[in-house]
């Protein structure tokens, strides 16, 4: 049959016949590969712009102004031929369909009309390790080799720009505080379009911001609240997109004790009004201990005005530990409060989350205890794993900064777990790829916010995530959440953070420097490490140990070494570890999601530059199926144990999603965030759902509606 | 006046509590779960891929949407309210009054797209277009028919599972299949969210009418089935005209074709007959076919909303949930 259908089908319908089973129940996977050589036959090399040599292709691109000269000027003629040999003569071949058209659909250099190729895969890594080496050659090298082995993938905002003359930012994530007076709010909004221009998504702090009703210069009934604050950020981030590349996308934070906290969720209802309806812009929620504390004993919870708030306490609401200051605020008469039942407003988070998958919850004590910086952290961002501290800007009336503070600006790029684990050494591989994540951090300065700019010029900050953990799980045949799996994770993440740190002291000694504040940081006295030094983490299991075979992880020995050398020399990064969701770069990858279990054996990937298309899960075939049960197969609790471990060792967050199936209740998600909470898990991402067709009305044969 | 009544029905409050067929609270709950407007979904993401059409392929975009249109306010209006006196429930009335409303929802999603997309004069024209068309015209005249006051109840529901499992899948086919090609993702998710619920329509108005054909005598189990098969070719003719006439143009007719005879099998089966045509000329497009499958699809949220997200049970958490 498939020999048939190949002469006839196209690409796309190649592709989705893996969604389909054949006749015999087993899932296509040839179907997708033939899909994929269909697409390079039929659409890629038919497409591609013919070079002689890559002298001729290099001083086109370049003298188009495709390629940035300076870039390439960095190194010998016969060093960049070199490494392209090098590049090509590795063979690299796409094994999945999605993963050869993302690439090619959304991250080529394509010529200005649009229609023809420039690149080929081995281009675009080149070009990128290129640019992040900045003339060193063995730098240059360790990451081509990284990269194009699939060991280390830099984020899309990077891979995507670096090397390229018209670009937007190479960094993923802008996180911005809003404070509560209008030049503020007005300051947010133009750093909203700026950031969203050059790329990256941007989240902003609301918290502060004073709720509906609150008094304007002592004129009661004034304020409008946060809501029209997230209508101007909506259609800001509307307007503006990164030269069409991606979309301009937002997410904003509140405190669960703000105000206008049900506004605020109701924005996401389904039969909200269209004048407060919130479609694109993301939400998340602030949730400090006490309102646990209280939903436990079946309590009212108080909601402060954060603008009575600023006055009796002198700084800004989000400053406050709500759980600290909690009592003294309820007693405290010039803080004018509602109150609603806190039993009731976990159930509205969880109906509303329901309908929209919104809000992403951050856990603000969990984060703010864990945080080994000077410090408080008061929001998250766009994908929930980014967690540093900010400070707060203020404004002249012409929107100049009368003081210049700091926001938060992260780039990311992951390692592919099975490959690591792989590859020819553990500890380099890391290296490296904080290496890479700093150049990116080095080579930015993003002058159109300032306070951004400052915030990167002194933290240095950076996100090392994961990637296809449960690819890599599966093809050991261990299952996703089991005990040998959460052992795994647990080892894993702490070697990642003993080479993480060795790598930013050793930067921190060759350049001489810190980041800032380093001295007040728990790493500075050593505290941080005191876990590390007083027990092991190493594998206990013979499976677990079995897989580590080969691999030398950190000893207790190593890392009072670690402690040693980081107490006299510091960090030069301030943040080293954020696990994003990995979206697109997981498929061009060929990796699954982060450390999330699999959403369906065969995905259904659906974003508005590439349609429809079906994604198998890494290393799946037809014989070891039963390692890839699904996330609702698996459920919230080993999906969370599963977290737990490697938040343990991850200094910023880590995008946890929920999957339930539809038949759930708010209780069960309820339950589930009352678990995270107890598991010490910082932060959750989104809530997925999934309904299950009724019977007689299914797809026939479809692999992505059966369970 | 006096106030004889004519019918001694009492006047009956209706007890979900007490259920004649379990069916009904079953269908009841899927759609009230599956509750959406519009408003939910970011349409105007699609301007930017509206502007890549060619202006054939607008125009042929905005007819087809204009002719599910017109299918839709005769379900909402005039389809549902008419199956209503012959429901043999309380609760199934129940549900019909659910689909009608969901009906009027979906006429109203066309023109959501059409505002955000189009201008009023494309879409004036369109609309004018579909009162003038000769075989969307006759669709709707040989449905209508059968909905007629005095007409029989189960010729009636035979006809609204071919209006809700086969007549709509004509216009579906455009967006699905812009949608496997990168275009008008947002409008299609839309559109599958209006798939979700015909689907259950058709399901459901198919199975009551199985019920009501399992009392019937032999001889009148033959005629039902003489009417299906007849009304089907006589709707397959016409939907055939109207399928070449809009998508030749593009070279899809037969395409969608193969499309329709899939869905006229399902339309069949949906009302406990076998299929007409055999399963060689019933292939369709994989990439169509996968794309109807509105589950667990994992979206990216930036750009759009996914269709696989519904109204939640509420259940207040107890003491024990607290425990920690």
């Amino acid at each position: 049959m498939l020999d048939r259908l190949n002469e006839t089908l196209d690409y796309h319908a190649l592709n989705a016949m893996l969604n389909l089973y054949d006749a015999d129940g087993n899932i296509r996977f040839e179907a997708d590969r033939m899909a994929a050589r269909q697409y390079f036959l039929q659409h890629v090399n038919q497409n591609t712009v013919f070079f002689h040599s890559l002298t001729e292709k290099l001083g086109y691109l370049v003298d188009e102004g495709y390629y940035e000269a300076e870039v390439l000027a960095q190194y010998e003629q016969s060093f960049l031929q070199k490494i392209w040999d090098a590049a090509f003569a590795k063979k690299f071949r796409f094994p999945t369909f999605l993963g050869a058209f993302k690439y090619y659909t959304s991250y080529t250099l394509k010529t200005r009309d649009g229609k023809r190729f420039l690149e080929r895969y081995e281009d675009r890594v080149v070009m990128v390790a290129l640019a992040l080496a900045r003339g060193d050659e063995g730098l240059a090298m360790s990451f081509m080799e990284e990269i194009l082995s699939g060991r280390f993938q830099p984020a899309t905002p990077t891979f995507l720009n670096a090397g390229k003359k018209s670009r937007g930012e190479l960094i993923s994530c802008f996180l911005l505080r809003i404070e509560d007076n209008m030049e503020s709010i007005g300051r947010a909004i133009n750093s909203s379009l700026q950031l969203s221009k050059r790329g990256g998504g941007v989240a902003l702090m609301l918290t502060n911001i004073r709720e509906a009703g609150a008094p304007i210069k002592g004129i009661e009934n004034q304020s409008s609240g946060v809501i029209p604050v997230m209508k101007l950020l909506e259609d800001s981030f509307s307007y503006a997109n990164q030269l069409g590349a991606r979309q301009g996308a937002g997410a904003v934070y509140l405190n669960a004790h703000h105000p206008d906290i049900l506004k605020f969720l109701d924005t996401k209802r389904e039969n909200a009004d269209e004048k407060i309806r919130i479609k694109t812009l993301s939400l998340g929620v602030v949730i400090p201990d006490v309102t646990f504390e209280l939903a436990k004993r079946n309590e009212p919870m108080y909601l402060f005005s954060p603008h009575d708030v600023q006055k009796v306490y002198g700084v800004p609401f989000s400053e406050i530990s709500v759980t600290e200051k909690y009592e003294e605020m309820v007693e405290d008469k010039r803080i004018r409060k509602t109150k609603i039942n806190a039993r009731a407003f976990f159930q509205t988070l969880a109906e509303i989350q329901f309908e929209s998958g919104y809000p992403y919850i951050m856990f603000e004590d969990t984060v703010n205890q864990m945080n080994p910086v000077d410090g408080r952290i008061t929001m998250s961002n766009l994908c929930s794993e980014i967690l540093q501290v900010a400070e707060a800007s203020e404004f002249n009336d012409d929107l100049s900064y009368s003081k210049l503070g700091t926001d938060i600006s992260c780039n990311l790029g992951s390692l592919n777990i099975a490959k690591t684990m792989d590859g020819p050494d553990f500890g380099a591989s890391i290296e490296t790829a904080i290496r890479a994540l700093t150049a990116v951090s080095e080579m930015s300065a993003i002058d159109s916010v300032p306070s951004i700019r400052r915030g990167n010029d002194e933290s240095r900050a950076i996100g090392l995530g994961q990637m296809n953990l449960h690819g890599y799980l599966a093809r050991e045949h261990v299952h996703y959440g089991s005990d040998e799996g959460v052992e795994f994770t647990s080892v894993y993440f702490a070697a990642v953070a003993y080479h993480a740190l060795r790598a930013s002291c050793a930067m921190a000694r060759e350049k001489g420097m810190t980041f800032k504040g380093f001295e007040k940081s728990k790493y500075a006295d050593g505290s941080f490490f005191e876990k590390y030094v007083t027990r092991d983490w190493l594998p206990q299991s013979e499976t677990v140990t079995k897989l580590f075979d080969g691999i030398s992880l950190p000893t207790r020995a190593d890392w009072e070494q670690l402690k040693a050398d980081v107490m006299a020399h510091g960090l030069y990064n301030r943040n080293l570890q954020a696990v994003p969701p990995t979206g697109s770069i997981s498929y061009i990858n060929n990796s699954t999601s982060s450390i999330h279990p699999i959403v369906s054996k065969i995905e259904i990937r659906k974003e508005g530059k590439i349609g429809r298309v079906y994604y198998p899960a890494a290393f799946m075939n037809n014989e070891n199926l039963e390692y890839y049960r699904d996330a609702y197969e698996i459920g919230p609790e080993k999906l969370i144990d599963t977290y737990a471990a490697a938040t343990e060792h991850v200094d910023q967050g880590l995008s946890l999603t929920l999957f339930f199936p539809a038949e759930a209740t708010t209780r069960d998600i309820n339950r589930a965030q009352i678990y995270a909470w107890k598991k010490g898990i910082k932060t959750i991402y989104y809530v997925r759902l999934r309904q299950t067709a009724l019977e007689g009305t299914e797809v026939q044969g479809c692999v992505s509606c059966t369970l | 006046m006096k106030d004889t009544v004519t019918s001694p029905a009492v006047p009956r409050a209706i007890n979900w509590n007490r259920l004649q067929d379990e069916k009904d609270l079953e269908v009841w709950n899927r759609l009230t779960v599956n509750f959406w407007l519009p408003e939910k979904v970011p349409l105007s993401n699609d301007v930017q891929s509206w502007a890549t059409l060619t202006d054939a392929e607008k125009q042929l975009t905005i007819r087809v949407f204009t002719g599910l249109t017109l299918l839709d306010t005769i379900q909402n209006s005039v389809g549902a309210p008419a199956m209503m006196p012959d429901a043999q429930t309380p609760h199934e009335e129940s549900v019909l009054t659910n689909i009608a409303f969901m009906e009027a929802v979906h006429a109203r999603s066309y023109s959501s797209i059409f505002s955000t997309l189009c201008s009023t004069r494309e879409v004036d024209e369109a609309f004018r277009w579909s009162d003038e068309n000769p075989h969307l015209q006759a669709k709707a005249r040989a449905v209508l028919e059968t909905y007629a006051a005095g007409a029989d109840p189960l010729k009636r529901k035979i006809a609204s599972v071919f209006l809700e499992s086969f007549l709509f899948y004509s216009g579906f086919y455009l967006p699905m299949y812009w949608s496997s090609r990168a275009k008008l993702t947002n409008t299609a998710d839309l559109i599958r969210l209006i798939i979700r619920d015909e689907a259950v329509h058709g399901y459901y108005i198919g199975y009551k009418f199985q019920r009501a054909l399992e009392r019937e005598s032999e001889e009148r189990k033959a005629e039902l089935k003489d009417y299906a098969f007849s009304l089907l070719f006589e709707l397959y003719d016409i939907e055939a005209r109207y399928t070449e006439e809009l998508y030749d143009g593009i070279g899809l007719s037969e395409e969608v074709k193969a499309f329709l005879h899939y869905n006229a099998n399902k339309a069949l089966q949906n009302l406990g007959f076998e299929a007409l045509f055999p399963p060689e000329a019933a292939e369709v497009n994989p990439a169509i076919m996968a794309a109807l499958s509105p589950d667990s699809e994992n979206h990216d949220f930036f750009s759009g909303s996914g269709s696989s997200y519904v109204i939640g049970k509420a259940v207040a958490t107890e003491d024990e949930d607290w425990d920690f």
